[in-house]
């Protein structure tokens, strides 16, 4: 039984009877003869953070602007919040905030103004509602400021004032972080992980900058060819199909592999001689009794580090090392 | 009914906002104070005007001012859509819950009150104007001539801007829309004699020629020519609505 197990009740289980956010099923576009996107399907759950990755041409922005009714569906639906975007377009869209590509305002009109547009094409956005999201984004300066005279961070910032303006189910945003540095990056990642806690919105995020989508997404999509290719869910123990990868580093290499062979749940994997490092997997509750066994042998214990696979060698190993989007 | 006044009060500020607005309406006061002074400088009779509201009411149909304002509402007509594509706004635009359609009627209906404040400028400085040059007195009679008269300038440019919105709509350019928009103006004036030609828009457009003088063409009429109009308006937005509706927004 892995510890971590027990500490992290799996968020999945509870949600499951819930109703996705968003639904895509068998989802397929075609524009001419070419098939953009093929019978894809997918699910965002509650609270979830989805990053959707794909390499260039994958169809992600296809997938994106069909989910906001800018593109028409060949075939499938997509659902949200139970309601299909095709059939009850206006039902299901009213769950819906999103930024797609840039986020675009009336350069000519003041932030405030822009909010206000938004506001009036929704049934239920009161002032003070307009208040609360630009002090949530720490907009007050720039408010009444032409949207021209924005850098691209504070546009950034009030696209996503506007998408939560109507408290939204499902955030969708295409590109997040582009053209932020790394202070706004890092401050938007906050803040969705943050509105996705508190407010349990569900927010699927389309992105190029892989490690990006590590720290911010509890789960990815990868798509290629406009299919599906893998599912992957970060940093939840219980759908890891492996243990923790570990090296460590010691003064008498060939002594501690004899010492780790003999131990049942530590799986060794190599021993890098030079290096003075063993390569093993071992689950969190066994490292007491590995590094008791080391001592009592005398063999000296340097260090040890968890060797992590990044998302970005994974989705070069699943994307066939096609060129990231 | 609540959405829509929003909607339209939405596309009203759009298009006020810019500074730009303001040019089309100066242009209109001065171009009709200009026209007047002519008038009354080197062209028509002063006793034989009559009255500043008959004056009005010459000026207001589309052989006037009218022929201005139908230019003028083109030129706004046809940025009303394809702005929002040029800004990348339509993407801001169409992911709200409100249908496509909502949306080209609130931008239709704001077309209408362009126009509409565009004719109330005409009439006001043309009142003010012509009751300086002509005297402001003006018979009842008179008055209901610029009412009709208005009626037809109105008519005038909402015809061609409603085809310049349709153009707009299926072009996604404000360049393309003002061309084709005012070359339609200028067909306005041109009569082909044959039979088929009174079916054509143009010579329909203008309903103020049957006051004075006959048809332009045999077998048309007055209401054969608001017929054939409202057939062609309705044509252009149905047209409009077919592919603003579908259109995949890139």
């Amino acid at each position: 039984m892995n510890l971590e197990q027990t500490n992290h009740p799996n968020s999945s289980q509870q949600v499951s009877h819930e109703q996705p956010v968003l639904m895509l099923d068998q989802v397929t576009k075609r524009i001419g003869k070419k098939t953009i996107v093929d019978r894809l399907s997918f699910e965002v759950r509650r609270g979830e953070i989805v990053g959707l990755l794909g390499p260039n041409g994958a169809g992600k922005t296809t997938a994106i602007r069909m989910m906001t009714g800018l593109f028409t569906i060949n075939e499938g639906d997509i659902r949200i919040a139970g309601q299909s975007i095709r059939k009850q377009f206006k039902q299901a869209i009213v769950h819906v905030g999103g930024i797609i590509e840039n986020p675009e305002f009336y350069p000519y009109m003041s932030g405030f103004d822009n909010l206000k547009q938004a506001a009036r094409m929704t049934d239920n956005v009161t002032d003070a509602r307009i208040t609360e999201v630009i002090s949530l984004l720490g907009l007050q300066e720039a408010l009444h400021k032409k949207v021209k005279a924005y850098s691209l961070g504070m546009r950034q910032r009030l696209g996503i004032a506007q998408a939560l303006l109507d408290r939204p189910k499902l955030l969708i945003l295409d590109e997040p972080t582009n053209g932020l540095d790394p202070a706004g990056i890092r401050e938007m990642r906050d803040y969705l992980k943050k509105i996705a806690q508190s407010e349990g919105i569900a927010i699927l995020v389309s992105s190029h900058l892989l490690s990006e989508v590590e720290q911010m997404c509890t789960r990815v999509v990868i798509i290629q060819n406009g299919k599906l290719v893998t599912e992957h869910n970060i940093g939840d123990p219980k759908n890891a199909t492996l243990l923790p990868e570990l090296r460590i580093r010691v003064d008498r290499p060939s002594a501690a592999v004899q010492i780790l062979k003999k131990l049942e749940p530590v799986q060794m994997i190599e021993v890098k001689e030079d290096a003075s490092e063993l390569v093993c997997r071992v689950a969190d509750a066994d490292m007491p009794t590995l590094i008791d066994a080391l001592r009592e042998a005398d063999v000296v214990v340097y260090r040890i580090a968890e060797s992590k696979k990044s998302l970005e060698d994974e989705f070069l190993q699943w994307t066939g090392g096609n060129q990231i989007a | 009914m609540r959405n829509m006044t929003a909607l339209v009060q939405n596309e009203w500020l759009k298009l006020t906002k810019k500074k730009s607005f303001w040019v089309s309406p100066a242009l209109l006061v001065a171009i009709t104070g200009l026209v007047t002074f002519m008038l009354y400088k080197f062209g028509t009779d002063v006793e034989e005007m009559g009255s500043g509201v008959a004056y009005m009411a010459g000026m207001l149909g589309a052989s006037g001012m009218g022929q201005f304002i139908a230019i003028l509402s083109v030129v706004a007509t046809s940025g009303i859509i394809a702005q929002e594509y040029a800004q990348g706004t339509i993407k801001f635009l169409l992911i709200r819950s409100r249908s496509r359609g909502e949306i080209l009627i609130s931008k239709y209906l704001v077309v209408l009150l362009y126009i509409l404040m565009m004719m109330a400028i005409a009439a006001v400085v043309l009142f003010i104007v012509g009751g300086m040059a002509f005297g402001f007195g003006g018979t009842g009679e008179q008055w209901i001539a610029v009412l009709k008269q208005a009626t037809y300038g109105f008519v005038y440019s909402l015809v061609y801007a409603s085809f310049a919105f349709m153009i707009g709509v299926l072009t996604r350019s404000t360049g393309v829309a003002i061309g084709v928009g005012l070359t339609g103006t200028m067909f306005g004036g041109i009569l082909i004699y044959k039979d088929f030609y009174k079916y054509v828009l143009f010579p329909n457009a203008d309903l103020s020629v049957y006051g004075n003088m006959g048809p332009p063409l045999p077998g048309m009429t007055l209401g054969f020519s608001i017929l054939v109009l409202v057939v062609y308006v309705a044509l252009f937005l149905v047209a409009g609505y077919t592919v603003f509706r579908r259109r995949d927004v890139a």
